[in-house]
């Protein structure tokens, strides 16, 4: 382990020259061995930020890293046994043992300890850290690497949120418990009733209600990583790439399991075949068919979420049992959810005398988006009157009010989407739900 | 990005790339084409105004500056910017299309037609062209002509909306209501994204009830004289009127009948709306007053009578219609036409 002084020296460095991207590094490779993961990430991050494309932080970011200590207690000379998913498949098959700090060309043994730059070999801290536990999250118990080694990286994280955590939309959570969350809960009543655990739950509904919030607390609920991706991560100009990444990001999960898999905006990946005039878009969707029937690997422990505002022009194929065949709508938030919002995107600002429930029922029909936007609007009003009045005032329910009649719902449009749907395309009763909905509301 | 109809997401990230390569005439032509998306036509003629400044021998900007321009509403434009298009590309049968779309845009069908025909020439197998061509031939009138290109345009790609809204506007212009809200169902049923199919739907129904008002109104203007010329009693003249009024609603009531469920649903929730209910209590109450006005003067003041009778009945049923047609909601503002 490095010696604290020498770390102290190199941080004041870096805090006097930020810019300096082989320093950070350098101070970045001596933190990870001396265990100090969280800051060298912090490190990477800001090497990443300077030079995004900058391979020796990518490759300590995301390289498996089966002998750093894990307490940072451990000398480098004790091994630590790896876990077993960081293992490279290669070395554990050979029965090579992982390499180790202390091996030919370890940093502790090169100069680089007097000489912060100068006479390091990058080469070799590369090579060496390439098989170096990963830190995706460091300090975070259990957090092992998406084992990535292609240039993509997927982060699989604890998701940190349970449906506790969800402010109100009861309905929902009910749904994604009896839909969703029991058969994973119960092995043995699951193992009874003959429940196959294939297939996966398709979150629909309004822009910015939620969804990839709740898919996150689905993934606190089952104790599993959670690995998000957008379209925008998988589709690649490129022919041939975007299936690529599809089948790389399948089998980040797969590596990673148990982990809940959330395909953000699904309907742009998975688009109906018969709206993409390009090919490369439908052999997309081909291959994230392939993926998930796991045809030649095997999809278990991987619990498949996807999210889209319009599952109308989700590509039907993809919503056949044993892929997202269970749907759950995720509707704009109801009172008690509003309050949550508002309580949460107020948390940190200066306010005094908000009324909540007032607000709640002021904002019925707001998407959660909305309503941080009203947060929003309220504080520019209250800074801006300060600014004006040379006086800093807290933010009253006086701004709040004045945003909520400034600031209109966006969810018209979406809901003019499905009345059409409602009434022309509710075929075999696919959205019996979105129906119920809205004739509850009196909007059909 | 523009694939996906994501095109604020590309305008955004073309905007980036047009000011790192400026002198890209394609980023230009993508970036025309992201604000057409996004219904940004000013921008969009000023992005492919660069592009063809950039490269005047393509014909790309120049279909991408027609497309914005008739969306602009400046047809003259759009279709001298569509015709330099086809002079530059006359191969290609997309520019021949354009000048189709700008002309006919521009009211000159016959110009249109040409095009049309051209581009059918060059790309018989096309949905798109075809589909167009439709809509040139129901431009002239050429109502069989019209249905045969939809439906050719439909056997080339089932899942053309745009082909079915069309054949449904044949089958209006051809007075057959079910027929038209059937090929409307089916569009909206494939393309729920997109409004103006179900507007389409509620244009019709709407139209149909002020048609059931008209004919109505018609009926009793006519009855009205039936006193002052046969010199019958109230009480047969009153049941006249039940008779007439109950008519109407069964002769409204089969045409409803004779639509598809999604349609009748829509249709009672058209009768419910406030406007419809008191278009429809206007026009019965202005009968109503109107009938009994006739009925209950005594025989020598009727010449005096019936004019006011029959000026209660009129303007009860332009009152009623006026109503019917006021635009309800945003999706309803281009007035009671079917597009």
């Amino acid at each position: 382990m490095e010696s604290e002084p020498l770390l102290d020296s190199l941080r004041n460095a870096v805090t006097a020259m930020p810019d300096d991207v082989p320093l950070r590094l350098h101070l970045a490779a001596l933190l990870v061995r001396a265990g100090q993961r969280d800051e060298a990430v912090r490190h990477l991050g800001a090497v990443l930020q300077r030079d995004p494309g900058n391979r020796a932080a990518l490759a300590m970011l995301t390289s498996p890293h089966p002998s750093a200590p894990a307490d940072p207690a451990d000398s480098p000379e004790r091994k630590p046994a790896p876990a077993k998913d960081s293992v490279p498949p290669s070395a554990e098959q050979d029965g090579e043992p992982p390499s180790s700090p202390t091996g030919p060309g370890a940093p502790a043994k090169s100069p680089a300890g007097d000489d912060a730059t100068a006479s390091y070999d990058w080469s070799q801290a590369e090579d060496e850290l390439r098989d170096v536990l990963p830190a995706m999250f460091v300090g975070e118990a259990g957090s092992t690497s998406a084992g990535l080694d292609e240039a993509r990286a997927y982060d699989a994280e604890p998701a940190g949120l349970t449906l506790a955590d969800v402010a109100g939309l009861t309905e929902v959570k009910q749904r994604l418990e009896a839909a969703f969350l029991a058969p994973m809960r119960n092995p043995e009543l699951r193992k009874l009733y003959g429940k196959s655990l294939r297939g996966g739950l398709l979150l629909y509904g309004p822009p910015g209600c939620g969804k990839t919030f709740i898919a996150r607390a689905v993934a606190g609920e089952l104790g599993a990583r959670f690995i998000t991706v957008s379209f925008a991560d998988l589709i690649d100009m490129f022919v041939g790439r975007s299936e690529r990444n599809i089948h790389e990001l399948f089998e980040v999960a797969r590596r990673n399991a148990p982990c809940v898999l959330f395909l953000d905006e699904v309907d742009a990946i998975g688009q109906k075949r018969s709206q993409l005039r390009n090919t490369p878009m439908r052999s997309a969707v081909n291959q994230l068919l392939l993926e998930l029937d796991d045809v030649a690997s095997d999809n278990s422990g991987v619990f498949l979420l996807a999210a889209t505002n319009h599952p109308w022009d989700v590509d039907s194929a993809l919503r056949r049992p044993g892929r997202f065949d269970r749907t759950l709508l995720v509707l704009p938030p109801d009172g008690p959810a509003r309050e949550g919002v508002f309580r949460y995107h107020l948390r940190e600002r200066p306010v005094a005398g908000i009324d909540l429930a007032r607000l709640s029922r002021l904002t019925d029909g707001y998407s959660g988006a909305d309503i941080a936007h009203i947060c929003e609007t309220a504080a520019e009003r209250a800074l801006l009157d300060s600014v004006s009045r040379g006086e800093a005032r807290l933010i009253g329910q006086a701004d709040l009010e004045a945003a909520v009649s400034e600031v209109r719902p966006s969810l018209g449009t979406w809901f003019d989407t499905a009345r059409n749907v409602a009434l022309f395309a509710n075929e075999g009763g696919a959205y019996d739900d979105l129906v119920a909905y809205l004739r509850k509301r009196r909007l059909i | 990005m523009l694939d996906l109809g994501r095109y604020d997401e590309a305008s955004s990230l073309l905007a980036r790339v047009v000011s790192a390569e400026p002198g890209s005439s394609r980023a230009w032509c993508l970036f025309a084409r992201a604000h057409l998306g996004a219904d940004r036509y000013v921008e969009a003629v000023d992005a492919a105004n660069r592009a063809a400044a950039i490269e005047p021998a393509e014909e790309w900007p120049h279909r991408l500056a027609s497309n914005a321009l008739m969306h602009l509403g400046n047809h003259t434009e759009a279709l001298r910017a569509a015709s330099e298009s086809r002079r530059l590309a006359p191969s290609y049968w997309q520019t021949h299309v354009c000048v189709a779309q700008a002309a006919l845009a521009a009211s000159q069908p016959s110009l249109a037609a040409s095009a049309a025909a051209e581009a059918r020439r060059l790309a018989p197998n096309e949905p798109d062209v075809h589909f167009l061509s439709g809509k040139v031939a129901l431009a002239r009138g050429d109502l069989e002509s019209a249905r045969g290109h939809q439906e050719r345009a439909l056997a080339l790609d089932p899942a053309h909306s745009g082909a079915m809204n069309e054949l449904g506007r044949i089958r209006l212009r051809r007075h057959d209501t079910a027929g038209a809200i059937r090929h409307f169902i089916n569009a909206a049923r494939t393309t729920p994204g997109e409004h103006i199919y179900s507007r389409n739907i509620d244009v019709v129904i709407l139209r149909t009830l002020s048609r059931t008002i008209y004919v109505f109104v018609l009926v009793a203007l006519i009855m009205l004289w039936v006193p002052a010329v046969l010199h019958i009693d109230r009480f047969p003249f009153a049941l006249g009127f039940g008779v007439l009024a109950a008519g109407t609603a069964a002769s409204f009531s089969v045409l409803v009948l004779r639509l598809p469920r999604e349609a009748r649903g829509l249709v009672r929730r058209t009768l419910r709306t406030r406007r419809v209910a008191i278009a429809l209590l206007v026009a019965i109450g202005g009968v109503a007053v109107a009938f009994a006005a006739v009925a209950f003067v005594p025989s020598t003041e009727l010449p005096q009578t019936l004019p006011v009778a029959i000026i209660i009945t009129v303007a009860a049923r332009i009152t009623a219609t006026a109503r019917l047609r006021s635009p309800v909601s945003k999706n309803q503002r281009q007035g009671g036409r079917v597009t």
